[in-house]
């Protein structure tokens, strides 16, 4: 599939998550996003350095400022199983606004088109870290990084394009 | 059954007081067994919930006892990446008592022909590793204590106490 791209409307798909009652939900993304104006970044591995110490801490101090900026929801999502990305999401007790959820079988990652290769890493396929912006699911904003990097991504960058 | 015929690469999160140390080590399961009475177990997966309340917390409990008769090595190992097993660690509040190894690519599993399918679960696990416990002297394995589905039945630290 190729990268998802400005204009593009986001793919259906699902994605899994532990709720406030701790219950573990299924959902589609086009339920989740509808109507809305959401910011979904992706990272490459739950609970891996720059992940866990600069991409989700960015979005986590600047949720307020996004949402006061019209922004409804801020999703983290990475190829890592729910139980995960719940433990995750624990490791920042801050956190008031960020939803982590799970996209446990890479397979909302390969319809977006942002799968990345990191078997020799011993991780398996992963997102490539990346942030959208969707305004009633239609992208207005695609920043992916290649590889590693964390240049066009972070909270500040979507800030800077609301 | 000798299963550690062909070398593989385990790799687990060497533990550091920085925070940001990137350093993950590899090991060979030929070096966690060759010479030594080896305990090796398997989880399904890291931060769920028998394998975090039951299954790990055994191991880390009975850990002198099992020394005591003569084990050299407790490794658990999942389908997980290091990160992850590493955070799982912490969480558990494990120090050196168990190792806890990542299969990230799952070649392991599929070595030993114990993989478990989850995918069929709408939670999106994956391909993980059945529950097992292993017991290894000299890379030749004496018990097997594989369990079927969810069920921890018959691999927990008092099975393998037993068998010892």
């Amino acid at each position: 599939m190729a990268p998802i791209a400005v204009g593009d409307v986001v793919p259906e798909g699902t994605i899994s998550f532990f709720d406030e009652n701790d219950q573990l939900q299924s959902a589609s993304v086009h339920t989740l996003a509808a109507g809305k104006k959401v910011i979904l970044f992706g990272v490459p591995g739950a609970f891996t350095p720059t992940c866990s110490m600069q991409h989700v801490p960015g979005f986590i101090e600047k949720a307020e400022e996004l949402k006061s900026k019209g922004v409804d929801e801020i999703i983290c999502f990475s190829v890592n199983d729910p139980f995960v990305m719940k433990a995750w999401g624990k490791t920042y007790p801050e956190n008031k606004h960020v939803k982590f959820v799970a996209d446990g079988s890479g397979e909302y990652t390969q319809l977006l088109g942002l799968e990345l290769d990191l078997k020799d890493k011993g991780l398996g396929v992963r997102s490539r870290r990346f942030a959208l912006l969707l305004d009633n699911l239609k992208v207005t904003v695609a920043n992916v990084e290649s590889g590693g990097e964390f240049t066009v991504s972070s909270a500040d960058d979507i800030l800077k394009a609301l | 059954m000798e299963i550690f015929m062909v070398d593989f690469l385990a790799k687990y999160k060497k533990s550091s007081l920085d925070p940001t140390s990137n350093d993950v080590k590899t090991v060979t399961v030929s070096s966690l067994t060759a010479g030594k009475k080896t305990i090796l177990f398997a989880v399904p997966g890291a931060f769920t919930p028998t394998c975090s309340q039951k299954h790990v917390p055994g191991f880390v409990s009975k850990a002198a006892e099992l020394r005591s008769k003569g084990v050299d090595v407790i490794a658990c190992v999942s389908v997980n990446d290091a990160f992850v097993m590493e955070a799982w660690r912490k969480d558990l509040g494990i120090n050196d008592e168990v190792m806890l190894l990542s299969d990230g690519n799952g070649e392991f599993t599929g070595k030993l022909g114990v993989e478990l399918d989850l995918r069929d679960k709408p939670v999106g696990l994956g391909v993980r590793s059945r529950r097992y416990a292993i017991l290894a002297e000299d890379g030749v394995v004496k018990v097997l204590n594989l369990e079927e589905g969810g069920a921890f039945t018959n691999s927990s630290a008092e099975d393998m106490l037993k068998a010892l």
